[in-house]
């Protein structure tokens, strides 16, 4: 395996994540609702979004859990598996915001890995927490 | 809204417990990896047979967000039998909540099994658990709903508990 990989061994409890940084666009929301065929108005006719009251349209659900998600498995390597993970939306995000996700390791046993996830934008604003349990490959 | 929080309480408090099995057709590598590409994710694992191997999967596998993310897995109405807001209503199968806005609130994940090409895949879907309470602009529905999806084996691949405010 490449160097990419991270194993059991290399985590301790309280360790960062690398942080991921993501700038959400009119095109990445289109292309999402398109995939996931969620035609929701929300989420790319602006007019429409701000009649319900939002700046401008929101950035879908699933892709800020996509974003965190992402967080986690570019940490953890094409040899680590995700057994778990869970994600909250608390705040909208729009095109042009920038969030920043990161995570810190709350757990680590038997090979299992458990960690902590946020999602904030350029404001500090915590837009989706989350959490995911990892399995890691060991050295030996 | 005309309808009435309360009614709809009492049809989804009665529907917990019921699941609907639904078929949602063939998984596809180009739909999956065009997912990935969408929210920017260009992991090997979902792109790269070799890569995917060498990690000890079949193949190239889809995006552990992959099932749960689609919102309709069939064709969907006509443009003129949709929604003003331009859902169509299929995006809640398992859930009785017609006339009442809801809002994705997010989703908690198991992963039992990687997903790939070629699999056959069902959703067994219900609702799991309904609260009404009392917000300070009316009342409004905490609403989880289970999904579980399986291959043509039915072998669980993904269970999916997506937590919904319906108003």
């Amino acid at each position: 395996m490449g160097a990419n990989q991270l194993f059991f061994e290399d985590v301790k409890v309280g360790g960062a994540l690398p942080m991921l940084v993501k700038h959400p666009s009119n095109v990445e929301l289109f292309r999402f609702s398109a995939m996931t065929w969620n035609a929701h108005r929300i989420h790319y006719d602006k007019i429409y979004a701000q009649s319900e009251g939002y700046p401008d349209v929101l950035v879908q659900s699933h892709l800020h859990g996509s974003f965190l998600l992402q967080t986690v498995t570019d940490w953890i390597g094409p040899r680590g598996r995700v057994l778990g993970f869970r994600w909250q939306n608390r705040g909208i995000a729009i095109p042009g915001d920038v969030l920043t996700c990161t995570g810190k390791v709350v757990k680590a046993e038997a090979g299992v890995v458990e960690c902590e996830l946020e999602e904030r934008n350029q404001k500090g604003e915590l837009c989706a927490p989350g959490w995911a349990r990892v399995e890691l490959p060991r050295r030996s | 809204m005309s309808v009435s929080i309360p009614a709809v309480y009492e049809k989804v408090k009665a529907a917990v417990g019921k699941t609907e099995r639904v078929k949602l057709g063939t998984i596809r590598e180009r739909d999956f990896q065009r997912f990935a590409i969408a929210a920017g994710n260009l992991n090997p694992l979902f792109f790269d047979d070799a890569a995917a191997k060498a990690a000890g999967y079949p193949a190239t596998i889809a995006p552990p967000l992959y099932l749960s993310s689609v919102m309709v897995w069939e064709l969907g109405p006509p443009e003129d039998s949709m929604r003003a807001d331009g859902t169509a209503g299929q995006e809640t199968v398992g859930l009785p909540v017609e006339g009442v806005r809801l809002m994705g609130g997010g989703q908690e994940l198991e992963f039992h099994y990687p997903v790939t090409d070629g699999m056959e895949v069902t959703m067994e879907v219900g609702p799991e658990h309904v609260e009404l309470k009392e917000g300070r602009s009316g009342q409004f529905l905490v609403i989880t709903l289970t999904r579980r999806y399986r291959d043509q084996n039915d072998r669980l691949l993904v269970t999916c508990r997506e937590n919904f405010i319906a108003r």
